[in-house]
Order: C-alpha cells, then sequence, then structure tokens
C-alpha cells in the first residue's frame, strides 16, 4: 500500500468548485485517489467534505471544475452513470429503504451497469441473491436478514449501506463518515473488513472520517480540507505533526 | 396604444385581487406546512356569504367583511381544531389529501344548499371612469384599493404586533420559537383562522366581479399555488409581484391571442407554475421549501 | 403458477358466464347488474393504474384522470370526426394518452412531493380549458356525440379481460427488476440513482404504462357512454376516486386497489345509492377518514402484523404462529 506515484489516479478532480449562493464550499480544489489505497479525507466540521463526495458521486454539480473517473471525464454524468462504471457511495445520513428487510435492500443494489433490458423484466437473478447472501455473511448481517432496515442499530444500518455499495462489485468506494454512530467493537469489525476488501480484492477506498485511530490504522494517504481549500496531504503520520492540520483541528 | 394601455390597466387590477388572494394560502404553507387545497373552496364560501347578505338582505357587498371576517375566522379556528391540527408536522402528501378531500367535501356541500346556479352580487360601486380610450370599471378598481388597503394592514399587523411577531417566529423556525416560550398550537390556530379570514374575504372582494357558483374554486387554488411558486411563502411584497406578473400574463394573453378569452388563464399559470418549478425548484426568488424524501 | 394466478384464473372463470344469464326473470342476471359490474372492473383498472405511480412509484398523481380524458377524446374525435370504427380508434386515444404522458412527465416528474402533485392537478385543469377551448377538434363545451353501440356483454367481457389483464401485469411487474427499482425509487431516490437506477428512466415507463392503461379505459368509457364532454370526462372526483380506492385497499400491494374499489363501488352501488347528491360529500369524508386512520390501508395494515394491532390480530387469525418471512421477494 505505497504512495502509488507514476499510476494515473482512478478518481480525480481537478479545480472543483462549489458555491452555493454566494458562498463558497469548494474553492478550486485538486484531488486524486490512485488505485488500490485506502485514502482518507478529513478537516473540521464545515470544512466542505461531504460537498466534494457529493460533487465527486456527482450528487451534486460542480460549479467550476472536472472530475474524472477511470481516465474520462464524468463531470457533466448522472449518479447512476457513475455508479454504473464502478463507483459507489454510501452517505452522512444514512440511506436505506427503511420499509424494506436487509435482504430486500441488498437486492435494490445489483450491478446495474451489467443489466440488459431482458433481464429488467425477469425476477432478481441467483446470481445477485447469492452475491447478497454471501455480503450479508461478510458484513455479519445474517441474524438480522429478514429485519426492517428501519428496525436496525445504527451500526447495523451503517453494516447495510455498506453492503449496498458493494452488491454491484464497485472498484472505488466512497464511504461518507462510516463510523459516526457505532460501537466500537463493530468499528473493529468494519476496520476489518475494509482491510480485507482492500486487500484481497484490490478495492480502493475514499473515507470521510472523524474517528482518527480508524483512519490512522488504515489510510496511506490523507488528504485535509479547511473551508473548502486543500490545507495539507499526506501519510497519517505526517499530517500529526504537521502544525497547520493541529490548528485547524484543535486551534479554533 | 390604447389596447396596450387597457391590458395593463386590467392587468394590474387582476392582480392585486390575486395578491390579496393568495396570501391566505401562502402564509398556512410558510407557517404550517400545510399546503391547503382546499383555498379556493373557502374563498367560494367568502363569496357566497357576500351574496347572501346582497341577496337577503341588500347589503352592500364591501360591507359584508363586517360578517366575512369573523364568519371566516371562526370556521377557520373550527377547521384548525377538528382537522388541520392532525396533519400538521405530517407529511406534506398527508395534508394534501386531506386538504383535497375538504375541497371536494365544502364544494358539494355548497351545491346541495345553494345549487350549481351561478350567482351575481350587486354593488353600488358599478359604472367605468373613462382615462382617454380606456375604461376603468369602479367595482374593480375599488377590489384593487381594498386589496392593497388589506395587505398594508396584515403587513403593520405581521410587523408591529406581539401576535404577529410570533407567528413570523414560527414561520422561520418551529423550534426555536417553542423554546423562547410561543405556545406554537395557539399559533397554529390563530395563524389558520386569520388566513381563512383572509380568504374568506378576498372571495367577497371577487363576488361583485365575477359569477359566484360551488366550483369556482380548483383554478383559484392553482393560480394561489403558482403566485406561491413566483413569490416565495408568506410573503406579502412577493405575493404583490407574483399576484400582478401573473395577472398581466392572464390578460395579456387575453388581449392578445385571438379567439381564446380568459379560460386559458388557467393554462398561463399552470405553464408557469411548471416552468419555474422544474427551473428553480427554490422558487424564482427562493424561499420554497425545498422537499427532502421522507428517509 | 402462482396463487395469485391462480386466483386470477379462478375469478375469470367465475365472472366468464354471467351474461349467459342475463334475462328479463327479476331472479336472473339484468343488464343493469352488468352495467354496473362493467363499470367496476373499470375503476379496477384504474386504480391499479393509479396504484403503479402513486403507490409503487411513490409520485402521487392528482390530475391521472388527464389520460382518461385524453384516451376518451382521442377515441371520440377519431370516431365522431374522423368516422373510424372502435378499435382502431381506442388505439390513437391510447397513444394520444401515452405521448402527452411521455412530454409532460419529463418535465413534471422532476418536480419532488407534493410539487409534482399540485403540477398534475394543474394539468388536468389546464388540459379541460384546452379541451374547452380546441371547439373545432373537440366540439368545446357542447361535446361530441359517438355513434350508440348497445352491446352490455361486449363491454362487460372487454373490461373483465382488461382488468384481469392489468392486475396480472403489475403483479408480475412487481416481482421484477424493475418493478423493485420503482420501490427503490419511492423509498430513496437520490440513494436508488446513486446506487445506479436510471430513476428518470423508471419513473417515466412507469408513468407512460399507467397512463396507457387509463388512456383505454378512458377511450371504452366515451365509447359505452357515447357522449363526451369537457366536465364529464375531466371530472375531478375521478382521480379522487382512483386515489381513495387505492388507499383504502392498501399503497404498493397489489390487490389493495382491487379490493379497494370493489369494496367502494359495492358502497357506493348498495349503501348510498339512495343519496346519491351526498355521494361526493361521503366519499371526501371517507377519503380524510382513510388518510388519517388507515395510512397504510387494509392490505397495508392486515399485511403488516408486527406493528400494527389490526394486523396482529389478523395474524393471529390466519396462522397460529407469528410470521416467518422466509420467502421475502423484492
Amino acid at each position: 500500500m505505497n504512495t502509488p506515484h507514476g499510476q494515473s489516479p482512478l478518481l480525480e478532480g481537478r479545480q472543483v468548485s462549489k458555491n452555493f449562493g454566494g458562498l463558497a464550499a469548494l474553492s478550486n480544489v485538486d484531488f486524486a485517489v490512485y488505485p488500490g489505497e485506502v485514502m482518507g479525507l478529513i478537516g473540521p466540521n464545515g470544512s466542505g467534505k461531504t460537498t466534494l463526495f457529493d460533487c465527486l458521486s456527482r450528487v451534486q454539480e460542480v460549479s467550476a471544475g472536472q472530475i474524472f473517473f477511470k481516465g474520462s471525464e464524468i463531470t457533466h454524468k448522472k449518479p447512476y452513470q457513475v455508479a454504473h462504471m464502478g463507483l459507489a457511495r454510501t452517505f452522512q445520513v444514512i440511506r436505506v429503504y427503511r420499509k424494506l428487510t436487509v435482504w430486500e435492500n441488498m437486492l435494490l443494489s445489483p450491478q446495474w451497469g451489467k443489466i440488459t433490458p431482458s433481464q429488467l423484466f425477469k425476477p432478481t437473478s441467483e446470481a445477485i441473491k447469492a452475491r447478497a447472501r454471501e455480503l450479508i455473511g461478510f458484513l455479519l448481517l445474517d441474524h438480522v436478514m429478514d429485519l426492517k432496515a428501519g428496525n436496525l442499530s445504527g451500526g447495523q444500518r451503517r453494516l447495510l449501506e455498506i453492503g449496498m455499495a458493494l452488491m454491484p462489485d464497485p472498484d472505488l468506494i466512497l464511504l461518507d463518515e462510516a463510523t459516526s454512530g457505532v460501537n466500537p467493537t463493530l468499528i473493529e469489525e468494519i476496520k476489518d473488513r475494509i482491510r480485507t476488501l482492500n486487500q484481497q480484492q484490490h478495492k480502493t477506498f475514499l473515507l470521510i472520517e472523524h474517528n482518527i485511530h480508524f483512519i490512522s490504522d488504515l489510510c496511506s494517504r490523507v488528504f485535509v480540507l479547511n473551508y473548502g481549500e486543500k490545507l495539507a496531504e499526506g501519510t497519517p503520520a505526517e499530517l500529526m505533526e504537521n502544525e497547520e492540520v493541529i490548528e485547524a483541528y484543535f486551534g479554533a | 396604444m390604447d389596447q396596450f394601455n387597457q391590458a395593463l390597466i386590467n392587468g394590474i387590477m387582476l392582480g392585486g385581487f390575486y395578491a390579496v388572494m393568495v396570501l391566505g394560502f401562502s402564509i398556512i404553507w410558510g407557517v404550517m406546512g400545510v399546503i391547503n387545497l382546499a383555498h379556493g373552496e373557502l374563498l367560494m364560501v367568502g363569496a357566497y356569504l357576500t351574496w347572501m347578505l346582497n341577496k337577503g338582505w341588500g347589503w352592500e357587498p364591501f360591507a359584508a367583511i363586517i360578517i366575512v371576517a369573523p364568519a371566516m375566522f371562526a370556521l377557520g379556528y373550527g377547521l384548525q381544531y377538528v382537522l388541520i391540527n392532525r396533519i400538521i408536522e405530517r407529511p406534506p402528501l398527508i395534508s394534501l389529501l386531506v386538504t383535497f378531500s375538504l375541497s371536494i367535501i365544502i364544494a358539494n356541500v355548497v351545491k346541495l344548499i345553494y345549487t350549481a346556479t351561478p350567482r351575481s352580487v350587486n354593488t353600488m360601486f358599478d359604472g367605468f371612469w373613462r382615462l382617454g380610450n380606456i375604461t376603468i370599471p369602479v367595482t374593480k378598481s375599488v377590489v384593487l384599493v381594498a386589496a392593497l388597503l388589506i395587505m398594508a394592514m396584515l403587513h403593520l399587523f405581521l410587523q408591529k404586533t406581539r401576535l404577529g411577531k410570533s407567528i413570523r417566529a414560527a414561520a422561520q423556525n418551529r423550534e426555536a420559537a417553542r423554546i423562547v416560550g410561543i405556545e406554537i398550537n395557539h399559533v397554529y390556530a390563530i395563524t389558520f383562522a386569520i388566513c381563512v379570514a383572509l380568504t374568506g374575504v378576498a372571495g367577497m372582494l371577487i363576488s361583485p366581479t365575477q359569477a359566484v357558483f360551488p366550483f369556482m374554486g380548483p383554478p383559484l387554488t392553482l393560480k394561489a399555488f403558482a403566485i406561491t411558486a413566483l413569490s416565495g411563502l408568506g410573503s406579502i411584497p412577493g405575493a404583490l409581484m407574483g399576484g400582478m406578473m401573473l395577472g398581466l400574463v392572464e390578460i395579456f394573453i387575453a388581449t392578445y391571442v385571438p379567439g381564446i378569452g380568459t379560460n386559458l388563464g388557467i393554462v398561463a399559470s399552470f405553464v408557469i407554475l411548471v416552468v419555474v418549478l422544474v427551473t428553480r425548484p427554490q422558487g424564482l426568488f427562493g424561499g420554497l421549501k425545498p422537499v427532502e424524501q421522507a428517509h | 403458477m402462482g396463487r395469485w394466478t391462480l386466483l386470477l384464473v379462478l375469478l375469470f372463470l367465475l365472472a366468464l358466464p354471467l351474461p349467459k344469464f342475463v334475462g328479463p326473470n327479476p331472479k336472473m342476471i339484468s343488464n343493469a347488474l352488468l352495467f354496473s359490474m362493467t363499470q367496476m372492473f373499470m375503476l379496477i383498472t384504474l386504480a391499479s393504474n393509479w396504484n403503479l405511480i402513486g403507490g409503487f412509484t411513490g409520485y402521487v398523481d392528482f390530475g391521472h384522470a388527464v389520460f382518461f380524458g385524453l384516451g376518451a377524446y382521442g377515441t371520440g374525435v377519431m370516431m365522431a370526426k374522423a368516422g373510424w370504427p372502435f378499435a382502431p380508434a381506442l388505439v390513437i386515444g391510447a397513444l394520444v394518452a401515452v405521448i402527452f404522458a411521455l412530454l409532460i412527465g419529463s418535465a413534471t416528474l422532476r418536480l419532488k412531493g407534493p410539487y409534482f402533485s399540485i403540477a398534475m392537478l394543474g394539468t388536468f385543469v389546464a388540459m379541460r380549458e384546452i379541451v374547452r377551448v380546441a371547439k373545432p377538434l373537440t366540439g368545446g363545451g357542447s361535446g361530441l356525440t359517438l355513434p350508440p353501440y348497445l352491446n352490455r356483454p361486449l363491454f362487460y367481457y372487454i373490461t373483465l379481460v382488461m382488468a384481469i389483464l392489468v392486475i396480472w401485469f403489475i403483479w408480475w411487474l412487481r416481482g421484477t427488476q424493475f418493478g423493485a427499482s420503482l420501490i427503490a425509487i419511492r423509498e430513496d431516490e437520490v440513494g436508488a440513482e446513486m446506487r445506479g437506477i436510471n430513476t428518470t428512466l423508471h419513473k417515466i415507463v412507469a408513468f407512460s404504462l399507467a397512463a396507457f392503461s387509463t388512456g383505454v379505459v378512458g377511450g371504452l368509457w366515451a365509447y359505452q357512454n357515447t357522449f363526451i364532454d369537457p366536465d364529464v370526462v375531466f371530472f375531478e372526483s375521478r382521480t379522487v376516486e382512483m386515489v381513495m380506492m387505492t388507499m383504502l385497499g392498501g399503497l404498493g400491494t397489489v390487490a389493495g386497489p382491487v379490493i379497494g374499489a370493489a369494496l367502494i363501488y359495492w358502497l357506493r352501488d348498495v349503501v348510498w345509492a339512495n343519496f346519491l347528491q351526498f355521494h361526493l360529500i361521503v366519499q371526501g369524508l371517507l377519503l380524510i377518514a382513510i388518510v388519517l386512520f388507515l395510512p397504510e390501508g387494509l392490505m397495508g395494515t392486515l399485511g403488516d402484523r408486527s406493528s400494527t394491532s389490526l394486523g396482529r390480530l389478523w395474524g393471529r387469525y390466519m396462522n397460529a404462529s407469528p410470521q416467518t418471512p422466509q420467502e421475502a421477494q423484492p
């Protein structure tokens, strides 16, 4: 898990800016995630992390700048189109289908890019069900499989959302605060799962996190945002010593 | 040129009515989060009250305000107590369905009592003023003046009185209003009652200028919605601007597109509504609350 | 062959020979009853169509009757003005409804929640005025008279087959990936889009399918009624009926609209048939009662055996063991 310079980035933002009315949420952010790495995105509350996520995953339009995924430009693509290309994400405010069971939730997130029009009008295929079963096992959700997602604990819902993101077998997964509201035991499980996926299946991750231990245990590289601008970039160890970062986090 | 000026004057007069008509709708939406689809029907009830006083006792329609306003206030308070209370702070579709049903009930109760025959209200303010080649119906100009007066009074009420301030506070932030000790349910009840009274008075204003019948409501509700999309929630200057815009558009279409008449006014307001909502979900001048999906 | 298909086939076979018993003897089936059944089949179809967009996709359409009206006028204009026979005219009627659905849907389906509902209500009211104004084509306010054709059994059969087909179609669609995606859109549209569902396309397809079928019902209704004018065709209450029947039965269930439509039709025909002047008032009160006290509908309330008291009771009645949702189909 070295910083893979020389490789071309998997996801890249060039000079990304986003304004809400007169307020600049992001200004000219240059940003890249390389294949095979686990990268962290940190910054104080309101620094624009989720906005950057939303822009990268195309949930929000950028005001200026360009976004590239796997070398092709996706600046004006729709969210479902980038999902087909192999980008998946979770949300800070958990978005699972609350009135449906865990099992149904999983089946609703298949690999859409590979679904042909004829399959669209057939019942869910066995392959999709097998994958859902496997992921439910992998994420320790077996015993709640038939519960409605709205009745799960916060941690279980986070796991379910990660499972739904993994269903289409994406190459890059953006996790927005995967550990918030999750109990410490489950955090260790999530950490372990991310590591397994990264090392065995070479999935690339980009994490927004407030849990600094989580970041330093998992990430090879961390990007720091402050007031919508890039503040620093480096290994977790380097950033721990960076005065500016410490200032931004603990200073004010 | 005369035709243009005439259309301009007519549009402004119609717009003044629209502005006062929309306020009840837009304040209820802004303060309580309820989209009141029975708005047009409440207006119709106000118009019928005026017609009764006019026909039965020979009252001047504009004097009917002394009966219409308190009667409609009481009706609004009752409705709030029995029904609307149960739908505040519930998903918007619940309030849509309930007020939609309410609109059908009101229209058909009125039809049951008074039949569907269109009624007309007579006023002593009839005749025309002439300005060069332009004719101005006296009734409509009185309506415009009355509408502006009512809006000014409402503005003073919302800005200067304690109750008005509570209403504005509740519109901006329900929780905060609760914390600073505003009794929110009381504010809701009063707001709804005031808005229904206002809507009834708008019905009174329109009664001398057009036929009064049980099914006059739905187009007015839709126009109220379109104007609110233009003007934002609960803003009096916004309502004036949005109302004028719709009034002018309607009259100019009727004047310059041959063989159509004012029937297509509803089509115009609908087109405005959809175009504004699709291109600017926050409303033309902002202030419409975007609808976040429940999740 | 699932339980549902079996039930549908059974119902179909039961209903099939009804017209054979039409006769003068009062104990036999009267033409009036046959007509009544025809109306009910139409309402079942309409409610099921509305459920596709309102119940499954979660876009509560307050103007769905606009497609009924367009189907009726498309068919009516072709028959009365162009002199076409019924069948091809009906195709035109349904096409007009679908094309309009594609056009208006691509604008209005971008709106969320109440904005969509109101925009569709606006579409409906605006279309009524447009039809009224377009006199040369539609006859304006004085309406159109279609060539009369009195054949109750034929309409009975057509509407019976149509209702069965639509119910079956929606049941089938519910089990497909497409149907499941509609549910995903209803539950969380942003999430669904991010998980790869082309929500715009899904919504428009569902909307147009519903519009097509509603257009067909409109055309059939026009022919059966032999007279159409803007007020009788673009009738607000028609949308209210669709919404009410679906909500009574249960939004987003296959059986809900069928049960709701049958129940309300029965109530209207039997219980308050003698008080027709109160009909719409009762209907409005009923809808308020359903929304406030039975928001999940009969199917939803009885089907959810874990969280509603009525559902628990029903569950105990149906089987002694608590529910075991093993066969969780999406």
